[in-house]
């Protein structure tokens, strides 16, 4: 195999810089998509956790109306 | 968006850094390890296969990247094998062995365990192989290193590093097969089916299988074998000088990051003594020759004598393998460094604050100012910053691991800390006892501090890698560009061609330039000074860090250039001027660091890392799934008592001995508030170990494992932190309702009745805590358990009523308000029932037109009040006659215990409360019947005054009815008022004579009387409870008056009319005018008013008379009083029936004992009648007369106020309130 010259070696080292800049620059925004999808993620589970409080809240005070207009037996 | 439709890279990108700008609300504050669902790890090492792009590179080096690229695949495998021998567990144990040759199905037991281990076995083969083929490679390197020729040559930093990895790996390997003795019990059950079936048949497999026993069962096989074969290698100790020297100063220097390397080069230098060490060639003889340097390694030895070895095994470096005196080390004082937390932690609390600052001013910088790349300078000192976060986290880190290895090699026992039981286990021994108070709680502060910062950095981790690319670029450009051209100027005009060419070589590996190429017309090039004709390069920059080769090549060509030592040839070093040699030493000991900072997200995780502190494979295998249980008896233990040794088995050990719990649960128990907020970070560790579990032993059973632990460990937090949660409001909203004076007093007395400061407020926000990739709702599970608290508490207090008499209603409002302010204390953070309506439940009074505290109260009022209380007017007050019991004694049911939390909250808090109710019992008076007005409300009086109307009317109709029939047969036909004539005493002499039937009657006092007594008490307690209900209503009257139009004065200043300011206010709070028939609620209930009904019994004022002079013959000094025994209810009663039937003025006109009362006043006299003393009788007449007078004042008023109702209009029925809570 011949070395091929220098210049060309060396435009392929230059190459491959541009190349990996690209490549970081993909992986950098795909690690950026990840954070946001991570605090996503996090606000989301914060705010059903208060929607799920609530709701199970309602469904309490339901049942209990429920029970104090029945008085034992149930609706239907 | 179509699949055809193309986006440009800058749209795309723009699309990404759009999403920063959403608002991502977490109102959680953040208390925990980083919580990711998703985690993005970029992985750019190529272990050197791209190195034939480098062509342009010294080829020596390229060649030298080809077995670096070999030698890292081999400790990769060799690390697998480790993997494997560590995690082993024993499979042996679980197979059953045939008993007997005679058993039937033998063969097919036998078949069954050669199918099942077989694929374990191969394990075990290629672990064979693999170590004769790593050994062989390792020799075969540093025989080729040690030949004379190439022994003059420089030899790298790389390659020497890897060369001691290898060295570990080899100890390592070797300690676990020694240590695993499951795996020889293993292979020999194997051995045995595999024999008995004749499986190998061959030659070949029978002498592997040979070998494989062989192998396995000779201790120290692998260490022995690299030494005998490096023995045979001339020169091999020079090699493994530099070996050992170059970890030496990489641990001198710091040149290491995560705390495993720390770790990898200490063994590096303990097995490469021991492998240096032999009858040739003794280690004192080279510390002699300045070859290698003893006293520093002994230093080293001493700052760090155990040093985790793989997972829970540790292992003391000096000492035990290499037989030579330590001075310092080998001696036991003053105790390593490591064995002391306590001594770390003020620093590590420094270090950590000033990290932290200075950190979060740059992350406030970044995350306000948009920029899209600082200069390069501003890079270079993120990039700083940076690495001295990872250097912290990681020196933490160390310092807890190292802690942990030697609390596991120096066992505590029941001589050193007498909290440990004598028959303690050994991990136990090692974990659970061996660790005091501050230590945990330094430890769970390093956590803290460690996973605290872990956040932060990850947070900052685009910005942190970004800069770090920058900075690298530019200083590597920088350097290569820049810096490199004045030697390599020099060098070709010195025609040094070596030097040259190296350089020539570095800066076409990685240089960047601007125009694609070396630009051809630089002066240096041709070894010529700038001209005046400046010449100028301008370096591009970019935001990529070099690759892992790259890298690579640089720094070895850079290290080539400044090496100290080349085998007796002048040195290029020398070739250079000193300020080169010094630039390109700074530039290489710079970019040590790189190739981690390049790989920013792995190497925070790395320090990060705290999962071996779950591990405990090693002592898993020690104890062999047994637990020992000796003899527990108290004597002289004989050798009887060997056979009571018995084994439990066990594969895992419980909770208590768990280093993550043991921390967890430290902070529990000892409810340090200051320790709260961190009781999440040791959790986390969990989290570490299931995932070190998953990625890198790969091990499904021990995720599992640690999985269950977890679920275990998290139902237990949630018990004890709910329970602790809850006594604590308990406690709060006890003392806060207690009086200031008396807690004053009480806290004088030593009781201390306030609470500690407790900082539940962040953990109770805590709405999705991350374990084992789930997230748990920790708020809600928290809420859930203190509900149900709630209802056992308002249970307790209505059962603790119910378990005692009609005194405790005042205690029962107090329970209840405390619960209340509890309940409102506890409803900011928690999301829990309605009040009223957990306390209704509770009084099982949702189903139930009346509850439990109704119930008793009528029952307490039928069974012990009526029938055992007397009334006094003085004190309004219902009393129990002393010492004597009138009704049979009530059974009631019998007090349940109930816990402090339950109740009061506290020991103390019980205590202050239940003296200051004990002031309440003995007596009904106002205090007990405002309180059961309140508790009960409309309905609940209605319904008691109902039902003691019925009892009202059994009495008059039953016993009353029948006494008085009997008495009236007894009743003198004519019994006129005699004259004055015959004097006081004649008219009472005469009396007695009449009456003398009735005086006599026995049952008067015991039966009739009574009964009396019980009709009056009913009479007293509806009107004494109608007075405390109007007065109830008063106030509440007062509250509800905006909503009834009923306004105060407001405060006018001159000048403004009142009216007007009326009339504004009266619009301002027209709104609440919605309740216009509020007034039902205000309406009297006149109680009394409905005791109409027509009175059947024939007591008429006559009877009523004979009994009153009965009971005004004063008694002698050692007997009852008539007051005593029945109170005024006596009175009212006889009253009420005479009012009633319309002869208040026929009694007070005809009344016997009124008779001789007049009489009296007139002549004066006082003698003894028939034994009576006549002034006494008098008074006492006189004092009845006055009660009797102003019962019926009363009662005219009451009956008055009912007869005109009844003739203005009729009563109108208000269906009682439904339930009192709504209005």
């Amino acid at each position: 195999m011949s070395t091929p010259p220098r210049e060309t070696i060396q435009k392929q080292i230059q190459q491959d810089w541009a190349n990996r800049e690209y490549i970081e620059v993909i992986t950098g925004s795909i690690k950026k998509i990840t954070d946001f999808l991570n605090s996503f993620d996090m606000s989301c589970r914060s705010r059903l956790a208060t929607l799920n409080e609530k709701l199970t809240s309602l469904e309490r005070k339901i049942d209990y109306l429920e029970a104090c207009v029945t008085k034992g037996e149930t609706l239907t | 968006m179509s699949v055809s439709e193309k986006v440009s890279l800058s749209d795309a990108l723009s699309n990404v850094d759009v999403l920063d700008e959403l608002t991502l609300p977490d109102e959680q504050p953040c208390i925990e390890a980083a919580p990711c669902s998703i985690l993005y790890q970029a992985n750019f090492d190529t272990n050197f296969e791209d190195r034939n792009g480098f062509v342009t590179g010294i080829a020596k080096y390229i060649e030298e990247a080809t077995v670096h690229a070999n030698l890292n695949e081999l400790l990769e495998e060799g690390n697998a094998h480790a993997v494997m021998l560590y995690t082993w567990r024993c499979c042996s144990r679980a197979i059953p062995q045939p008993r007997s040759n005679e058993q039937p199905d033998r063969v097919h037991i036998y078949e069954r365990t050669v199918q099942v281990l077989a694929p374990e076995v191969d394990k075990l083969l290629h672990f064979m192989y693999f170590q004769r083929k790593a050994i062989e490679r390792f020799c075969g390197e540093v025989r080729r290193l040690c030949h004379a020729e190439k022994r003059r040559d420089f030899v790298s930093e790389a390659y020497l590093l890897t060369l001691g990895k290898f060295v570990n790996m080899f100890a390592v390997l070797d300690e676990l097969k020694n240590m695993k003795s499951s795996v020889k019990n293993d292979y020999s059950t194997y051995r045995r089916a595999a024999q008995f079936l004749k499986v190998m048949s061959d030659s070949q497999s029978l002498q592997e299988s040979q070998n494989l026993s062989m192998f396995l069962a000779t201790q120290n096989k692998i260490r022995d074998t690299v030494k005998d074969a490096l023995e045979k290698i001339s020169g091999y100790e020079d090699l493994l000088a530099d070996v050992v020297n170059i970890c030496v100063h990489m641990f001198e220097t710091k040149m290491y990051l995560t705390p495993s390397e720390k770790h990898m080069l200490v063994k590096v230098m303990g097995f490469g003594l021991f492998l240096m060490d032999s009858e040739i060639c003794n280690i004192n003889r080279l510390d002699q020759k300045k070859k290698i340097k003893l006293d520093r390694i002994d230093r080293i030895f001493k700052n760090l004598e155990v040093v985790p070895l793989f997972g829970d095994m540790q292992i003391r470096v000096a000492g035990t393998r290499i037989k030579m005196p330590w001075p310092l080390s080998s001696s036991p004082n003053p105790p390593s460094p490591q064995a002391d937390l306590m001594v770390h932690l003020p620093q590590i609390r420094e270090e950590h604050q000033n990290y932290i600052s200075e950190l979060a001013r740059y992350s406030n910088e970044v995350t306000t100012t948009f920029k899209e790349a600082g200069s390069d300078s501003e890079n270079k000192a993120v990039t700083e910053l940076c690495l001295r976060g990872l250097q912290l986290l990681s020196s933490w880190c160390s310092v807890l691991t190292e802690l942990c290895s030697w609390k596991l090699l120096h066992p505590t026992d029941h001589a050193s800390n007498p909290r440990c039981p004598p028959d303690a286990e050994e991990y136990e021994r090692a974990t659970r006892y061996n660790y005091t108070s501050e230590e945990k709680f330094a430890m769970i502060e390093v956590i803290a501090m460690i996973k605290g910062l872990q956040v932060l950095m990850a947070r900052m981790e685009t910005v942190f890698s970004d800069a770090a690319r920058r900075s690298i670029y530019a200083e590597l450009q920088d350097f290569v560009q820049l810096v490199l051209r004045e030697p390599l100027r020099k060098a070709i005009k010195n025609k040094k061609d070596l030097i040259r060419s190296i350089i020539v070589s570095v800066r076409e590996t990685c240089g960047d330039w601007a125009r694609g190429c070396e630009p051809q017309q630089d002066p240096a090039l041709r070894g010529k000074k700038d001209g005046e004709a400046s010449f100028t390069i301008k370096v591009p920059r970019r935001n990529v860090g070099p690759s892992s080769t790259q890298l690579y090549m640089v720094r070895t060509q850079l290290e080539a250039l400044i090496s100290d030592k080349s085998g007796g040839r002048r040195t290029l070093r020398k070739d250079l001027d000193a300020a080169t040699a010094q630039q390109i030493d700074h530039f290489h000991k710079q970019s040590f660091y790189w190739a981690y900072l390049l790989n920013l997200s792995d190497s925070l995780q790395k320090c990060c890392d705290l999962s071996q502190l779950w591990y405990r494979e090693f002592y898993l295998e020690m104890t062999m799934g047994r637990k020992v249980n000796k003899c527990t008896v108290r004597h002289q233990h004989n050798e009887e008592c060997n056979d009571l040794i018995t084994m439990e088995k066990r594969i895992q050990f419980p909770i208590e001995m768990s280093m993550p719990w043991i921390l967890t649960d430290h902070i529990l128990r000892t409810k340090e508030p200051a320790m709260m907020e961190y009781v999440l970070y040791p959790l986390d560790l969990y989290n570490d170990s299931a995932q070190y579990a998953l990625t890198v032993f790969k091990k499904q059973f021990l995720y599992d494992e640690v999985e269950a632990e977890v679920n275990l460990c998290f139902d237990q937090f949630v018990y004890k932190l709910s329970e602790q949660v809850y006594a604590h409001y308990k406690q709060l909203a006890a003392s806060m309702l207690l009086d200031k004076r008396y807690r004053a007093e009480c806290a004088a007395r030593g009781a201390s009745t306030g609470c500690n400061a407790g900082r539940y407020a962040s953990l109770l926000k805590q709405r999705h805590v991350a374990l084992l990739g789930r997230h748990v709702d920790l708020c809600a599970l928290v809420a859930q358990r203190i509900n149900a608290d709630m209802h056992r508490a308002l249970d307790a207090a209505v059962a603790k009523f119910e378990a005692g008499d009609i005194t405790g209603v005042v205690e029962l409002e107090g329970l209840i308000s405390v619960n209340r302010l509890c309940h409102k204390l506890l409803s900011r953070f928690l999301s829990l029932d309605d009040f009223e309506s957990i306390l209704r439940e509770s009084d099982h009074g949702v189903l139930a037109p009346y509850g439990r505290v109704t119930l008793h109260v009528f029952w307490e009022l039928n069974y012990d009040f009526l029938p055992n209380y007397c009334y006094n007017a003085a004190t309004d007050r219902f009393v129990k006659c002393r010492g004597i019991q009138f009704a049979a004694g009530v059974q009631r049911e019998r007090p349940q215990q109930y816990g402090h939390a339950l109740l009061w909250g506290s020991k103390q808090l019980s205590l202050a409360y239940s003296a200051q109710y004990a002031q309440y019992n003995g007596f009904v008076g106002a205090q007990h019947l405002h309180a059961l007005v309140r508790l009960l409300g409309y309905q609940g009086v209605a319904v008691v005054i109902s039902e003691l109307l019925g009892v009202a009317r059994g009495l008059l109709h039953g016993t009353l009815a029948q006494f008085t029939r009997a008495l009236a047969a007894a009743m003198p036909r004519h019994c006129k008022l005699p004259r004055y004539d015959y004097g006081s005493n004649g008219v009472l002499g005469y009396y007695h004579a009449q009456l003398t039937d009735i005086v006599q009657y026995p049952d008067a006092r015991t039966e009739l009387f009574h009964a009396f007594r019980e009709l009056g008490n009913i009479i007293l307690f509806c009107m004494l409870i109608e007075q405390a209900l109007s007065q109830e209503e008063v106030t509440d009257l007062l509250h509800a008056a905006p909503f009834q139009n009923i306004l105060p004065r407001p405060y006018a200043p001159e000048g403004e009319k009142p009216e007007t300011k009326q009339k504004r206010l009266e619009a301002k709070y027209a709104a609440l005018q919605i309740v216009q028939n509020v007034d039902k609620y205000g309406c009297g209930l006149s109680l009394l008013s409905i005791y109409t009904y027509n009175n059947t019994v024939v007591v008429d004022c006559l009877l009523w008379s004979a009994l009153q002079f009965l009971y005004c013959i004063p008694v002698g000094d050692t007997q009852f009083t008539v007051e005593e025994l029945f109170g005024e209810g006596l009175h009212w009663a006889g009253c009420t029936i005479i009012a009633l039937l319309g002869q208040q003025r026929r009694f007070e006109a005809l009344d016997f004992s009124y008779h001789i009362l007049r009489v009296q006043r007139v002549d004066g006299k006082d003698e003894l009648v028939k034994g009576i003393p006549l002034k006494r009788m008098v008074d006492r007449i006189r004092r009845f007369q006055v009660l009797n007078s102003q019962i019926f004042g009363v009662l005219a008023r009451h009956l008055a106020a009912d007869d005109e109702r009844a003739g203005v209009e009729h009563v109108r029925c208000f269906p009682p309130p439904a339930a009192p809570h709504h209005n």
